[in-house]
């Protein structure tokens, strides 16, 4: 997998996408699917090239939200800024974060992440008086690009195709450079990895905070295009689910399995959403049903990911010599 | 003046004394061979020189340099490179990528470190099987590949555990002859060997272990001579 | 400090509840290794069949603890075929996945079943405190206490001392060994599954005249244990029965002292700083989650 058509492809699609459709509701869908394939793949970086998984990302994504959020609608700053306060925050929490994989690991690790995640939705549910607790809160609109007030939906995809091309070439890097391997070899076997002189700890502090800065960074930029900022949204325990569904459905440590597994699971939620109309409970229930259950399937069949597993079955299929 | 010096490590594993004063120098382009019947304390020394445990006592110097209390990374970069007795190769990647890890501990361009990288493969003998993932190889084309990717760190001394434990008979005397290639071309090597008759032919220099104490140092000959070394083999088989 | 006779009473009736869910997620991890991140999804479906059985069948939930036990059992084994089997000797990170694709999977199915909203489950004895030497006390938390109790004692004697709890602990200690003694971990990993979900599923029941339902009722109830586990030591199932009252004594502490709204962060940050300075429990073998097990 270490040609980049099939993602120059994707991207291109993406960026064609604006001048051939008109119909908001299928911008509205592209653009969830690169906002989304970028969160996962900010995930991916953690977890996926550095073999930290986590399932508390959601607090990283909720920092940006919240930064971005907050300061706008208190002192009228500007969500830039706010993107990088909380990109700021998140690299801190990242590093402490990463300070603890360094004595845990496996279910350990996870289980730190879950319960960082739930203390941060505590505090923003809880803190009334400057979060607004669990009403959560509108972001103004406020018409501009330095505001991100952007009405046009051509206008967003291209902002977020923006991000997630930088996503892409950030795990390009990480799959290509010195870091990376150094990474990849941490991720295999950290001991082996210290004896050939990879400095595994620095690199998986280092990683994990960049992961969380990233994904701080995605979530600013939902929190304005959605307009609302919801604690028991943002902070779940779900939505961390859903970022690393994304990436491991897709490839996990691949540059561009996120962004597919985010453009399957964002066009099986909003076709099962066009198909019956609203989001009741039950339309909800049966879309996480098939989530459920295509994570315990792949798992058992395809544990590294659609991309690895056709890249495998092609190996196996094309005749010997072919692929050196 | 010698290259790596042991002085007087002690490693003590809760009531369990593993290494108990253990001190002997290697000259620059030796190679020394340790012996010693099972759970005699070789590996702990190992993981000590190489930076995995820290000694309860003692100091471990390269040229004159402290490595004791230095992260493993750290000591690898000061040119102590180590083998594994449990292999571990990163299964997940390929025969080549594994080795660039360690040639990359050496040179920032990914390219350079590739093509390193199957320079050594070439010398070990695995260069044919560079673009196969690691997990495919079997155990003695694995002793190849951890000896390239330590190799390619490019260390001053280079730590081998176990060079022919659990191969294949047909097997040993290529990775022997590997060894002495090393050698000859004025590495420094510190071998612990099970099979008596690989370490007797290949080092001109012994360090025997029992039960964590240096018991004897010298010549193969003086060494499988020494009443205690004999003594501390002869006492593992009858207890056996 | 008149109020410390009532706080310690309602520590104690928590932690046996606590205990009885902690029970199970310990003890699948120590003889499976796996993190069950569904854990929590089995006591939801455990609150649920009370209701179910209390709504449309008029049965009372301890009827229904009795009736539903071969029920749960099952089906926590069925859940074990048809879910973990494939994945018990994939690595953690499988595993984990897999866990967490079923507690995705089972809680929206109680979301297609029953939906969102809270239900109660209104026994006639709904409000019923008993006092008893100047400590007031909810009859079902009694009753939920006492079944927890009668069940983990029940779990602690079936471990020691029958021939299947045997091979249990064998199975904990070194799987391989075990293996080659003849004994059948398929069936010992389908078994510790199933009696682990029946700890969790029967915790359920009992809470159902306590706490309202909805289907990520789970998750609440599964951070304690997870705090529990993690305080008493990964699969030591006596560390985490003590590790449990500690939780419920936090909690209880907590909320007396700065109110109920943050009593959550109290034990998270507890989970945080057990996790950073004895992160292998605190009766347990210091590195034990640096080895991963």
């Amino acid at each position: 997998m270490r040609s980049t058509w099939p993602a120059v492809t994707f991207f291109a699609a993406a960026a064609l996408g604006p001048i051939v459709v008109r119909d908001a509701f299928l911008l509205d869908g592209l653009i969830l699917i690169l906002l989304w394939g970028a969160t996962a793949a900010s995930w991916n970086v953690a977890g996926g090239y550095a073999g930290q998984v986590s399932l508390g990302h959601a607090a990283f994504f909720g920092l940006g939200a919240y930064s971005a959020a907050l300061l706008g609608t208190r002192w009228a700053v500007s969500p830039w800024i706010g993107l990088l306060v909380g990109a700021g925050l998140a690299t801190g929490f990242g590093f402490i974060l990463g300070f603890l994989s360094n004595r845990l690991r496996g279910p350990y690790f996870v289980l730190a992440t879950i319960a960082f995640s739930q203390v941060l939705l505590i505090v923003a549910s809880r803190w009334r008086g400057f979060t607004s607790g669990s009403e959560g809160i509108p972001v103004p609109f406020r018409p501009g690009f330095w505001t991100l007030g952007i009405a046009d939906k051509r206008a967003w995809v291209y902002l977020v195709l923006v991000l997630a091309a930088l996503l892409y070439l950030v795990q390009l890097y990480l799959e290509r450079s010195r870091r990376g391997y150094q990474l990849a070899a941490v991720r295999e076997d950290e001991d082996a990895a210290l004896s050939l002189g990879v400095p595994a700890r620095r690199l998986k502090v280092a990683a994990i905070a960049a992961s969380a800065a990233l994904t701080a960074a995605c979530g600013t930029l939902w929190a304005q295009y959605v307009g609302f900022v919801d604690p028991y949204y943002v902070f779940s325990v779900d939505l961390s689910v859903r970022f690393c569904l994304a990436a491991i459905l897709g490839g996990i440590g691949t540059p561009l399995g996120p962004f597919l597994g985010a453009a399957l699971i964002t066009i099986l939620e909003t076709s099962l959403r066009a198909r019956f109309g609203g989001i009741g409970a039950g339309l909800v229930g049966i879309y996480l049903i098939i989530y459920g259950v295509v994570l315990i399937v792949t798992m058992r069949f395809a544990p590294q990911g659609l991309l690895p597993w056709i890249a495998e079955h092609r190996r196996r299929r094309a005749p010997l010599g072919t692929t050196a | 003046m010698s290259l790596l010096s042991v002085a007087g490590i002690t490693k003590r594993f809760g009531g369990v004394t593993a290494n108990r004063d253990v001190t002997f120098d290697v000259a620059r382009g030796e190679l020394v061979g340790i012996i010693g019947p099972n759970g005699s304390g070789k590996s702990t020394l190992f993981e000590i020189i190489s930076g995995f445990y820290r000694p309860d006592a003692g100091e471990v110097r390269l040229d004159g340099g402290p490595l004791t209390g230095l992260s493993p990374d750290r000591v690898c970069r000061l040119g102590v490179a180590r083998t594994f007795q449990k292999l571990r190769p990163f299964a997940g990647l390929t025969v080549v990528d594994n080795v660039m890890v360690g040639a990359l501990t050496r040179t920032r361009d990914v390219r350079h470190a590739r093509s390193r990288a199957r320079e050594l493969l070439d010398r070990v003998g695995l260069g044919e099987k560079a673009d196969a993932h690691a997990r495919t190889l079997s155990t003695g084309q694995r002793k190849r590949l951890e000896l390239a990717r330590a190799l390619a760190t490019e260390p001053r001394v280079l730590l081998l555990d176990e060079v022919t434990g659990g191969v294949d008979q047909r097997s040993i005397p290529g990775l022997v002859q590997l060894v002495r290639d090393l050698h000859r071309g004025g590495l420094t090597l510190l071998v612990i060997e099970h099979n008596m008759r690989v370490i007797t032919a290949v080092a001109p220099r012994i360090v025997a272990l029992y039960l964590g104490e240096k018991i004897a140092d010298g010549t193969p000959d003086a060494v499988t001579r020494d009443p205690r070394v004999v003594d501390a083999y002869l006492g593992q088989a009858y207890t056996r | 400090m008149d109020a410390i006779p009532q706080l310690l009473a309602s520590t104690i009736l928590l932690g046996g509840i606590y205990a009885l869910i902690a029970v199970g997620l310990t003890l699948i991890f120590g003889v499976m290794r796996v993190v069950n991140f569904a854990h929590g999804e089995f006591l939801m479906l455990g609150m649920y069949l009370a209701f179910w059985a209390f709504t449309l069948l008029g049965m009372d939930p301890y009827v229904t603890l009795v009736l539903g036990l071969p029920v749960i059992f099952g089906g926590g084994w069925l859940s074990y075929r048809l879910v973990m089997r494939p994945v018990i000797h994939a690595s953690h990170n499988v595993q984990i996945f897999t866990t967490v694709g079923l507690s995705i999977a089972l809680q929206a199915v109680a979301l297609v079943l029953w939906s969102a909203d809270s239900q109660f489950v209104r026994t006639g004895y709904y409000a019923v405190v008993v006092r008893f030497l100047g400590v007031a006390l909810n009859l079902a938390q009694i009753a939920a206490f006492a079944v927890a109790v009668l069940f983990t004692a029940a779990l602690f004697a079936f471990m020691r001392w029958s021939y299947t709890g045997k091979v249990m602990r064998a199975t904990a200690q070194d799987r391989h060994a075990a293996a080659l003694m003849g004994i059948d971990t398929g069936r010992v990993f389908a078994l510790t599954w199933a009696v682990g979900i029946t700890c969790v599923g029967v915790a359920g029941v009992v809470l159902a005249p306590i706490y309202p339902v909805y289907p990520s009722i789970g998750l609440q109830f599964v951070l304690i244990a997870y705090v529990a586990v993690v305080l008493g030591g990964l699969g030591d199932m006596f560390g985490a029965l003590i590790a449990s009252l500690v939780v419920a004594g936090v909690e209880v502490g907590g909320s007396y002292v700065i109110g109920t709204a943050w009593k959550e962060v109290l034990y998270l940050l507890l989970f945080i700083t057990i996790l950073v300075i004895r992160p292998a429990g605190l009766f347990g073998q210091r590195g034990a989650e640096v080895i991963g097990t």
